[in-house]
């Protein structure tokens, strides 16, 4: 059984990121002061619900660092993960558990920060891989037979996912290239068997010439649409960033030959984080930088204290006061020679009449 | 993608059969050696230049990162650690205000004590051996090693309980050979002594069933491994295989072959899938695997450790009807002295009540040795 809340505490604190349109980890960690997330480990668990709490914590986090959710709530996520795992109560740390088939994707999203020089994502990322935070699993849950199936799936929030599109599924740069190379092909072919060997016979004209153009005209139209249609919500510094991007769009257009799906990536990412990409590349991080030191002056102060986090083991012997003979299922007819038929004792409830049918009974 | 990846056959309970060597070796291969390294320091990795040459920054942006994304830029307030019982009143976490209710709750019945000591045994259990390290260096588990988590259900069945099957839990090195499981199980059955001693309780035998009947088998994906380790072992997988080969009964060809040739790391699984130990001749545990991973520097490193039981379900101890104090070790049937019958007693009584100083026996009753499932508390 999942804890109640936790769920919906995770889906606020990356909703309230998703809203600053920012994949900075200042603006994240400022919400999560604002929340008061690490108090989550409050209220003096013991140790083994507090290490259980821990584990479902990570776990329902680690969901949303997962596709098919968008790269900004992916790096909230992220974040997400390193305020919970560091500020867990336990004693040795719980682990974020990753499971093999989810390790390319996450390679390839820390490659994405880097690539878009996302540094304090990245960092964050290489500090939890280098702290061993995680536990490198085959399953990200355990897989108990019986006891797991009426557990309810993960279903996360719809507006933190991506929005599959089945057109650019189809459409790749490749299968585009590879249509260009049959058309052409087709069209070689039909020369030659033409009487003009330059150009095909009219009567062999039966598809569309610009079949191949048009369905890339199409296409790019089709990302252009889908990138208004997903358009973040306007903000004053946003327009700025309208005007530059549609001057890029035009220059992009004269390069017909490079690549349209790197292009349009880079497009989505820069709509999500124009503040950084807007910026040349060499000053990027810097750009980052700078802002993110104005607002953090005060947590170099912090840096000197040292958070002892160390709970008190509640020390309770085993030993079993009072605890009383079983109430034992007299049997009327006991025949002489046959072994005692013992019930055993459950300890799992509370009450102690629970009735057994004891499994084996020897004969001597 | 690669076939030992495991993915779901059955969404929420197996993954497809996967080879658990080539597993690990995926996960190696995609791994770096500041991932497996089980050092209990991670080494000057930290190190700005490093952090610079990895992000591909500056060696000052690398350390202006270090202040801006370090731990205490998520410290909510400034005495933490004094506040950790008490839950604050003004958090705005729906967490928080759930466990607040169930804490009152919870403080008005008198359950806690018992539900406590419970806890604490489980917690004691679970980490009792967590970031140990060998003494002698050799018996160092290795980077990267497989650690599987098999839950092994008791053979017991509770008639009040049809949802839930008591259960221990062990941890396995994926080098281990399948008999250092068999001899890692620990089940009462094996600790039962047949017969009737009323007329000479010191005649009780020591060995116990464990000893006597040796053999044993798991069952794996059509494959019965038996333990052929001693000359008293019988294929008690035989009359199965037999008996599924006498006629066609539809369940294909069994293989059996040698438990102590094989390590986990030679199988072919499926994780969360229930399979079968059986020994003692009709003692029958489902096993599972619910868990493969990589072992960790913080998870116990000492390999003379493994297998390693982490959780085991807490029976409670029969405790001698006569003096209510020690675990009993006897159980009488039609017995004219005792007050039950069947009646439990511990050494010391039993023999006090049913025997007078020369040790004749007072009475009529039978006497039977007891093993108390509680010895495994
Ligand atoms: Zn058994
Ligand atoms: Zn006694």
């Amino acid at each position: 059984m999942g804890t109640p809340g936790l769920k919906a505490d995770c889906e606020t604190i990356l909703g309230r990121f998703q809203e600053t349109d920012s994949v900075r980890f200042e603006e994240f960690a400022a919400i999560w002061k604002d929340m008061k997330f690490s108090h989550i480990y409050f209220g003096g668990m013991r140790n083994l619900e507090m290490s259980k709490f821990a584990r479902e914590a990570l776990s329902v986090a680690s969901h949303y660092f997962l596709p098919p959710y968008t790269f900004q709530i992916r790096v909230g996520a992220l974040y997400l993960l390193y305020g919970l795992y560091n500020s867990q109560l336990c004693q040795p740390k719980q682990k974020i558990r990753v499971a093999l088939k989810d390790w390319d994707d996450i390679e390839k999203f820390y490659q994405d920060l880097i690539g878009a020089q996302h540094l304090d994502a990245a960092y964050i990322m290489r500090q939890l891989r280098l702290s061993r935070a995680f536990h490198f699993t085959g399953m990200a849950e355990f897989l108990t037979f019986r006891s797991q199936r009426n557990q309810p799936r993960h279903v996360g929030r719809e507006e933190f996912k991506d929005v599959r599109d089945r057109v650019q599924d189809l459409v790749t740069s490749e299968t585009l290239e590879e249509m260009l190379n049959i058309h052409e092909h087709y069209q070689k072919t039909k020369c030659l068997i033409s009487a003009d060997k330059s150009q095909p016979d009219r009567s062999l004209s039966l598809v569309k010439e610009d079949y191949v153009p048009n369905l890339k005209q199409l296409l790019s139209e089709h990302v252009t649409w889908k990138l208004e249609k997903g358009k973040p919500r306007t903000k004053n510094d946003d327009e700025k960033e309208e005007n530059e991007e549609e001057k890029e769009a035009t220059s992009q257009e004269s390069e017909k030959e490079s690549s349209e799906r790197a292009k349009t990536l880079a497009r989505i990412k820069s709509k999500c984080y124009g503040a950084v990409t807007q910026a040349p590349k060499s000053r990027r991080h810097r750009q980052v930088l700078m802002a993110s030191s104005e607002s953090s002056s005060d947590c170099g102060g912090k840096n000197t204290q040292k958070s002892k986090r160390k709970r008190r083991v509640p020390r309770k012997t085993g030993t079993l006061k009072g605890a009383k003979l079983g109430k034992l299922t007299k049997k009327a007819s006991q025949s002489k020679k046959n072994m005692p038929t013992i019930p055993e004792e459950d300890s799992t409830s509370s009450s102690s009449e629970d009735n057994f049918v004891p499994k084996r009974t020897r004969k001597n | 993608m690669d076939e030992n990846i495991p993915v779901y056959e059955v969404t929420d309970a197996n993954t497809r059969l996967i080879h658990l060597g080539s597993f690990g070796d995926l996960w190696r291969e995609r791994l770096q050696s500041c991932d497996l390294t089980l050092a209990a320091d991670a080494g000057p990795i930290q190190d700005n230049s490093y952090v610079a040459q990895d992000l591909g920054c500056t060696e000052e942006t690398a350390a202006e990162l270090r202040l801006i994304c370090g731990v205490d830029a998520l410290k909510c307030s400034e005495n933490e650690e004094e506040d950790l019982e008490n839950i604050p009143e003004d958090s705005s976490l729906l967490t928080l205000g759930i466990r607040k209710k169930i804490i009152d709750r919870r403080k008005e019945t008198l359950i806690v004590e018992r539900a406590c000591r419970q806890e604490t045994f489980l917690h004691e259990l679970e980490f009792h051996a967590v970031g140990k390290r060998p003494e002698d260096a050799a018996d160092m588990v290795d980077e990267g090693e497989l650690v599987l988590t098999l839950n092994i259900v008791y053979p017991v069945i509770f008639r009040k309980h049809k949802e839930y099957k008591p259960y221990q839990t062990m941890l396995v090195l994926g080098s281990q050979k399948l008999t250092e499981l068999k001899d890692a199980i620990n089940c009462v059955s094996d600790m039962q002594i047949g017969g009737e001693f009323s007329n000479n309780p010191d005649l009780a035998p020591e060995n116990i069933c464990k000893d006597l009947f040796k053999s044993a088998f798991f069952y794996f994906e059509g494959v019965f491994y038996n333990d052929t380790r001693y000359p008293e072992c019988r294929d008690i997988s035989r009359t199965t295989i037999e008996w599924a080969e006498s006629r066609n009964r539809g369940y294909g060809k069994f293989q059996s072959t040698k438990m102590e040739d094989y390590t986990f790391n030679d199988l072919r699984l499926k994780i969360g899938f229930p399979y079968l130990y059986c020994h003692q001749g009709d003692c029958e545990h489902i096993i599972t695997i619910t868990d493969i991973r990589l072992i960790h520097h913080e998870d116990c490193l000492d390999k003379t450790l493994y297998p390693l039981p982490i959780k085991r379900h807490w029976f409670w101890t029969r405790k001698c009807s006569v003096c209510s104090m020690y675990t009993a070790r006897w159980v009488t049937v039609n017995d004219d002295l005792a007050p039950d019958d069947p009646c439990f007693f511990c050494d010391v009584c039993f023999r006090m009540l049913h025997y007078d100083t020369d040790g004749n026996k007072l009475g009529e009753f039978l006497a039977h040795p007891y093993v108390d499932p509680g010895i495994f508390n």
